[in-house]
């Protein structure tokens, strides 16, 4: 009953055409948003800020720009942990370099300098497909990482090969990076910037480049007869993809985590990130904030709950108890929904607008 | 009908074409043009190089002798996303649909070539980033409207059956706004009362927007019946090119369709 759209008209391809054609999920929307700014820093804990909240949205961020990449150009990367990690030392270069620089030039000029480096691991896309395209980006994952180890000018020649994030700040004394970086200053500076960054994103795909990445997804013969450049759009997807995984890394890297070494970057993290995309939804904004969630929340979820229960579980048997169920949750949803928890959520929706209705 | 129409110049010359893949010759020496405002239908038996003929026509093969000149010109070497950009629009013989888009998202890529706003104005999706989307989008809708295809509208094609999809596909191609029209066996697969609703599509295309078309087509009832005028292929050699009246008394016809021993 509360999820109806009857009495609502639309007499514009305007309105036609919004985000959210229909006023409940405006509603839902913007909830979401004064929950995110407003009730959350109130109440949460340092820890779920900074443990929880912000990881989740640095990885959503990933998770679009892989999104981008994969699920709407249809062009399969395992490259993201490398990307990140050109995110992650340009930015560290450009901040160590250029101290005067605002914190948030630094980031736009890291996520275009990881955009360019897309563009490079991604000319080989006009030649090869599927599988094959996804080993290339393989190649692009261990070279960047093994570059970032071998060359010590990457980390300032520091003997461990952790960089460490200095302090810097937005604006006045609100810093986001650093020791002294306040966790909501942190929370708010990566909510801000990942809502416009998604916002940007879900324009991209609903409007002409959106289409044409689709097309090259879904035929690339067909594309090309009505007019498209398959090699302009796929590196278009590659530069934007890979602008937002190289942002992303840099916000890992000096916002999260405040310090790491390349290693943080390898091919486990572009597969937990590819996970996200498969298990959110492969083509959907919205999917990659689902997965992100899935993938940083259901752990720690699997870890307290027994406790919360009361059994006593040894910390070895544990872990391995979470892994098993881990991957069975996976398994499970790819069963039941192959397109993901976005597909779910959409389906939920629909049936929602007929109850009690079947249809 | 046919009075009122002003059959014009040709607008493609296509002049003593040969394609061969390795050993095999699929055209041979063909030599055909296409007038402005008319259809052409190109006929023939199976691997007669009909497709190939189309596949020449728009860019996908090159054929090693032969020149071809649209609106006059003779071009180059050239690749499809080139062909759509001097107008010539075309459908598939299996249907080339982007099938995990909706209806309305099909026929908005064929008005991809016109939408000029770079990504930058589309990550805001304001102004006039916005201005252009609506402008295309009644566009569609006309599309939409003409093809009687309102309801499936934001349906993914991927669900809906053949005969609808072949109509969207042609709705991509017209939403192109195309000077010039292939279209690959349209009526492949229908039944007859799809096969006339179609036959009526292409003939208020011609006859609205004054598109010039050549298609290929086995129904020979609708071949006679919507073609200005029809060409014949068998074997990679064009063996007979006139109005649909004198190619059916066509002896050479008669023989290619009718099976007369080839000799070598």
């Amino acid at each position: 009953m509360l999820y109806r759209e009857a009495g609502q008209f639309k007499s514009s391809y305007g309105a036609d055409e919004a985000i959210f054609p229909i006023r409940q999920d405006r509603w839902l929307f913007a909830a979401a948003l004064i929950v995110a700014y407003v009730v959350v820093p109130l109440i949460a804990s340092e820890y779920w800020l900074l443990s929880i909240l912000i990881p989740f949205l640095v990885f959503s961020l990933a998770a679009i720009g892989l999104n981008i990449l994969t699920g709407y150009a249809g062009q399969v990367s395992l490259g993201t942990g490398g990307f990140m990690a050109v995110g992650a030392f340009a930015t560290y270069k450009l901040a160590t370099s250029f101290p005067d620089l605002n914190i948030v030039v630094v980031f736009i000029l890291a996520g275009l300098i990881t955009a360019m480096v897309g563009v490079l691991f991604g000319w080989p896309s006009l030649r090869i497909k599927g599988f094959y395209l996804a080993v290339a980006t393989l190649a692009a994952q261990f070279f960047l990482i093994w570059m970032f180890n071998k060359f010590p000018w990457f980390n300032n020649y520091t003997p461990s090969g952790v960089i460490s994030a200095p302090p810097r700040a937005v604006f006045g004394h609100v810093f986001v990076t650093g020791a002294e970086a306040n966790s909501v200053d942190k929370y708010l500076f990566v909510l801000s910037a990942v809502t416009l960054l998604a916002l940007a994103a879900k324009n991209l795909v609903r409007g002409r480049v959106g289409r044409e990445w689709m097309a090259i997804r879904d035929m690339d013969i067909a594309a090309e007869i009505i007019g498209i450049r398959p090699l302009k759009t796929k590196l278009l997807a590659f530069a934007i993809s890979s602008f937002y995984c190289g942002i992303a890394g840099a916000m890992w890297a000096f916002i999260y985590t405040g310090g790491v070494e390349a290693l943080a970057f390898d091919i486990d993290r572009s597969f937990q990130i590819l996970f996200m995309i498969i298990i959110g939804g492969l083509g959907s904004i919205l999917g990659s904030f689902l997965g992100a969630a899935f993938i940083v929340l259901l752990p720690l979820l699997l870890e307290r709950t027994p406790m919360a229960l009361g059994f006593d579980v040894p910390v070895n048997y544990l872990s391995n108890m979470q892994s098993m169920i881990f991957g069975a949750l996976i398994i499970f949803f790819l069963i039941v929904e192959p397109r993901g928890l976005a597909r779910l959520w959409q389906i939920g929706k629909e049936k929602l607008r007929m109850w009690p209705f079947p249809y | 009908m046919a009075a009122a129409k002003r059959i014009g110049e040709p607008v493609l010359e296509v002049r003593d074409i040969t394609l061969s893949f390795g050993g095999v010759r699929a055209l041979l020496d063909v030599s055909l043009e296409i007038r402005a405002r008319e259809i052409l239908a190109i006929i023939g038996p199976n691997g007669a190089g009909k497709t190939s003929m189309l596949n020449v026509i728009n860019g996908f093969y090159h054929p090693q002798e032969g020149t071809i000149a649209y609106k006059g010109r003779v071009r180059q070497r050239m690749r499809p996303h080139e062909a759509a950009e001097q107008g010539i629009a075309r459908t598939f013989q299996n249907v080339a649909l982007f099938r995990g888009m909706t209806t309305l998202d099909n026929i908005m890529t064929g008005r991809l070539l016109k939408m000029r706003r770079n990504f930058l104005w589309q990550t805001i999706h304001w102004g006039p980033a916005l201005a252009e989307e609506l402008e295309h989008r009644v566009f569609a809708e006309r599309i939409i409207d003409f093809l009687e295809i309102e309801s499936i509208r934001r349906t993914p094609v991927g669900q809906l059956p053949y005969g609808l999809q072949k109509r969207v596909e042609l709705g991509r191609a017209l939403a192109m706004e195309p000077e010039l029209l292939l279209l690959d066996e349209p009526m492949a697969g229908m039944n007859v009362e799809e096969k006339e609703d179609m036959s009526r599509f292409i003939l208020d295309v011609n006859d609205e927007f004054g598109t010039t078309i050549a298609l290929i087509e086995h129904d020979m009832g609708v071949v006679m019946d919507i073609s200005d005028r029809v060409v014949v292929l068998d074997y990679g050699r064009k063996i007979a090119d006139g109005s649909p009246d004198q190619v059916r008394r066509d002896t050479a016809v008669i023989d290619a369709y009718l099976g007369v021993a080839h000799e070598a």
